[in-house]
């Protein structure tokens, strides 16, 4: 198991959550200090984050040189 | 602090991932080798990041935001002076031993190099220091979210106790392991925006700055003497027993962190582990310690964030994060924060049973109540033991509910356990002529010098059970000086018995000690793959933010 595929979906899901927080629900849950759409700043930084393990893995899977048993 | 039901839906997700990884590994165990050491088949990038994360527990996350705001960046010595050099040293010249051995266990290598009793001194405090780590670290979390969101203690304990033992039951270390980075990667995620925000709120660190004493926002300045910085330590104090005795004494001798680096798939991936963990380790005071600091200053912004308070009045720095968390994260981030702090516990729990089952399994059972069985026996035994291990965990945990002040004990009796170690080690792979008998009298003399200056010193109302001959200005000069004193004492007595009692010959000891061991040169390596332009990277990295923070 290359351990990039469920860290890479896990993030890949958890940035979509968060995305769909910030664009659909803006202002639900709010924080009193927190002014910013940290929602969905920090859901695009892990929606990337997620996209880069799975390309990762995908490369590594396809080159036939996958660093997992 | 609320969850909304997005928030549970990424808990949720969470715990189906790390289970789902337990689940799918659990066809790669075959053997007791697979079970408790990975089979020595993990990836680097994989062992260098566990390295890391097992010691990321709750108790760390949560320790060093509360930290932060008692001793300010002062706090981060506990990374860019204690536990980077103490890797680097690890990665260079302890990991050959280790590896070269092919000790299965820390405790394993001691009696390779020296004989049974210092390995069943060893074997026997590591494992019950394992299960009262793990249990201290499920009371602080379960009392954590009873505190914060109101959830019955018995059930957070239980219920994060079934999933760690879950997933390490079904894929044994290797499932540990790669959980371990999906939480450090996890705890990454979740704390960073927490500290981005925090920090920019109080005005960045230039506000910062400004609005804190000088001896909080100075790493080196104030250290000339101890009533002159939060800590009550000097320089001298700090570096031998911080930066040398108590940091080289865990990060290179505790079973519990080596194991990631023995699980490695070649000598120089074990090598490497050390060393390439030291780059997201340099970089995590940024998210762990700073938030803290930023908490004090957010106090006096008045900004509606007050600094909590315990019952009796004074500061509680152990709800610094989460008091942080309420403020700064919306639902859903929130979500994300609250899973990384529950990853943080799991990591910290699951590290410390798959330590213990396996110096259990191969130093205990095997070396003393059952030798000689079929390897599918000690496979039961590990899988067995991994249950019990849990189990005795829950106990502990709930010994810390009956007794107040256990957990300040234990974290007391830890360092003196510690403490006296480093020197054994320092001398069996540096020095050939140290002898088992020299050894185990310096490590058992040096643990007894530990015990006696704790119980002739007092330091904010520990120690001092005998007589109180010295005064500590805090409880961190206490714990470096017993240090010091307990290494200075291992070292002398083993180098003295030493001279006095037979060696053992040369040939006994190769792949051993220094000079009798061939470190492999891999001429094919690429350059950044060597230990010393890792090396040379790293050290150049921590000059720059030691004098940065000065």
């Amino acid at each position: 198991m290359d351990l990039r595929v469920p860290s890479g979906s896990f993030f890949t899901l958890i940035g979509l959550i968060l995305l769909g927080m910030g664009a659909f629900a803006p202002h639900m849950g709010a924080a009193p200090l927190t002014t910013e759409n940290v929602n969905l700043y920090s859901g695009a930084a892990m929606l990337v984050f997620g996209l880069f393990l799975l390309l990762m893995a995908w490369r590594a899977a396809h080159r036939g040189t996958g660093s997992n048993p | 602090m609320k969850l909304a039901s997005v928030d549970y839906v990424i808990l949720a997700l969470y715990f189906a991932f790390v289970l789902g990884i337990g689940w799918r590994l659990r066809k790669r165990i075959s053997s007791s080798g697979d079970f408790l050491t990975s089979g020595r088949s993990v990836p680097v990038w994989i062992t260098s990041l566990a390295f890391v994360a097992a010691n990321l527990g709750a108790v760390e996350l949560v320790g060093m935001a509360g930290s932060g705001a008692k001793y300010g960046i002062m706090t981060a010595h506990f990374y860019w002076l204690g536990a980077i050099p103490a890797m680097l040293f690890m990665g260079i010249f302890m990991m050959p031993f280790y590896y070269g051995s092919k000790a299965r266990s820390v405790p394993e290598y001691l009696k390779m190099r020296f004989d049974e009793k210092t390995r069943a001194f060893n074997a026997f405090s590591f494992a019950i220091m394992t299960i009262f780590s793990s249990g201290i670290s499920m009371y602080a979390l379960g009392l954590l979210l009873h505190l914060v969101l109101g959830w019955s203690f018995d059930m957070s304990v239980l219920a994060s106790a079934a999933i760690v033992l879950a997933y390490t039951f079904l894929g044994g270390l290797t499932s540990a392991i790669y959980n371990e980075v999906l939480q450090f990667l996890l705890i990454v995620m979740g704390f960073a925006p927490l500290a981005i925000l925090s920090v920019n709120k109080a005005g960045g660190w230039q506000g910062i700055v400004a609005r804190l004493p000088p001896n909080m926002t100075h790493a080196w300045r104030y250290m000339g003497s101890p009533t002159d910085n939060p800590m009550g330590v000097e320089i001298f104090a700090m570096v031998a027993g911080l930066g040398f005795v108590l940091s080289f004494g865990y990060w290179c001798t505790n079973f519990l962190v080596v194991q990631r680096a023995m699980a490695a798939d070649s000598m120089s991936a074990a090598r490497r582990t050390p060393l390439i963990g030291t780059l997201p380790k340099m970089f995590l005071p940024f998210i762990v310690i700073l938030p803290g600091i930023a908490a004090l200053v957010l106090s006096k912004m008045n900004l509606g964030y007050a600094f909590p308070l315990k019952a009796t009045g004074g500061p509680d720095y152990d709800k610094v994060l989460t008091t942080l968390m309420a403020q700064f994260y919306p639902a859903g981030l929130l979500g994300v924060g609250l899973t990384g702090l529950m990853a943080s516990f799991m990591s910290g729990m699951a590290g410390n049973v798959t330590a213990f089952n396996t110096v259990f399994t191969y130093d205990i059972y095997q070396s003393y109540i059952r030798p000689g069985a079929p390897d599918r026996h000690y496979l039961t035994v590990g899988r067995v033991t991994t249950v019990v291990g849990v189990l005795l965990s829950i106990g502990a945990a709930y010994l810390c509910t009956l007794f107040n002040n256990i957990m300040d004990l234990l974290q007391l009796v830890f360092g003196v356990v510690n403490a006296p170690l480093f020197a054994t080690f320092l001398l069996g792979m540096f020095w050939k002529r140290t002898t088992a008998h020299g050894a185990f009298a310096g490590l058992s003399i040096g643990t007894a010098a530990a015990i006696l200056t704790l119980s002739t010193t007092v330091a904010e109302g520990n120690g001092g059970w005998i007589v109180q001959l010295h005064t500590f200005p805090s409880q961190m000069a206490q714990n470096f000086w017993i240090a010091i004193v307990a290494f200075t004492t291992n070292f002398v007595i083993s180098i003295a018995v030493s001279m006095f009692t037979t060696p053992r010959t040369d040939k006994d000891m190769e792949g051993l000690v220094y000079g009798l061991t061939k470190v492999p040169h891999d001429a094919t390596a690429k350059w950044y793959q060597r230990p010393a332009p890792l090396t040379v990277i790293v050290v150049i990295l921590l000059l720059i933010l030691n004098i940065w923070f000065r």
